[in-house]
C-alpha cells in the first residue's frame, strides 16, 4: 500500500483524509465495496440476520465479481 | 429508537418533507421520521463515502454541452445534496485532478454516494407514507 503524499492535493478541508486513504486499486475496490454493501444490506434487509446474508453476498458478488472481470481482460493489451 | 409512525400520522405533506430532507443530508429524512439510529449509521455511511470521493481527487460532476453521460453524472453527484453543493464552494478544485491515480475512484465515489443519498430519499418517503418500517 502506498501513502498518497506524493500527490497533488487539491481536495482543500478534506484533504486530511487522503493521508488514511490508500492508492492500491484492489484495496479501493475493497473499500468501495464494502461502504456500498454496509449500505444497501441496512436498507434492504429486514433484520440483522437477513441483513448480514445480504450483505455478505453483495460484498462478495461486488469483489469476485471484480476480480472475475480483471481476470477476463487480463490478456487484452490496453 | 422511537416507534414508526402509525398511519394516521402518515400525510403526503410528511412524507414530501421527509423526502426533501433526507436529499439535503443523508439521513434527516429518517431522523425526521424517528428512525435515528438507522440515520445516524445512512449519514455516517453517505458522509464517508462522499469525502473519500473528494479526497481521492474525484470529479464533482457539471453538465457539458456535446457529452450526454455528464448530464446522468451530474445527477448523481447532485444527489448528495448540501455535501455536494457545500464541497463545490469549499474546495479548490471541484473538478478533481485528472492525472491523480485515484481519479477515477474519486469519481466513482462521488457519484456513488450521491446516488446512495437519493435512494434514501425513496426509502424515507417510503417509510413515512408506511410501506416500510
Amino acid at each position: 500500500m502506498t501513502p498518497l503524499s506524493g500527490r497533488a492535493i487539491s481536495a482543500g478541508p478534506f484533504s486530511a483524509l487522503a493521508t488514511f486513504l490508500p492508492v492500491d486499486h484492489f484495496l479501493l475496490m475493497v473499500l468501495y465495496a464494502l461502504l456500498l454493501s454496509m449500505f444497501l444490506a441496512v436498507l434492504w434487509g429486514s433484520d440483522r440476520p437477513a441483513r448480514l446474508r445480504l450483505f455478505a453476498k453483495i460484498f462478495g458478488a461486488l469483489v469476485i465479481g471484480g476480480l472475475a472481470v480483471a481476470w477476463l481482460m487480463y490478456p487484452f493489451p490496453s | 429508537m422511537s416507534e414508526p409512525l402509525s398511519l394516521s400520522e402518515t400525510t403526503p405533506a410528511k412524507a414530501w418533507t421527509a423526502t426533501v430532507l433526507a436529499w439535503v443530508f443523508p439521513g434527516l429524512g429518517h431522523f425526521y421520521l424517528g428512525k435515528r439510529r438507522r440515520a445516524l449509521f445512512y449519514a455516517a455511511v453517505v458522509t464517508v463515502t462522499f469525502l473519500f470521493g473528494i479526497s481521492l481527487e474525484g470529479r464533482l460532476d457539471t453538465p457539458e454541452p456535446g457529452a450526454p453521460l455528464t448530464y446522468l453524472a451530474t445527477f448523481a453527484s447532485l444527489g448528495s445534496g448540501l455535501l455536494s453543493i457545500l464541497a463545490r464552494l469549499l474546495i479548490e478544485n471541484p473538478r478533481g485532478n485528472v492525472l491523480s491515480v485515484t481519479y477515477e475512484y474519486g469519481c466513482m465515489f462521488l457519484r456513488t454516494a450521491g446516488l446512495m443519498n437519493l435512494l434514501l430519499a425513496l426509502d424515507a418517503f417510503d417509510v413515512a407514507m408506511g410501506r416500510k418500517p
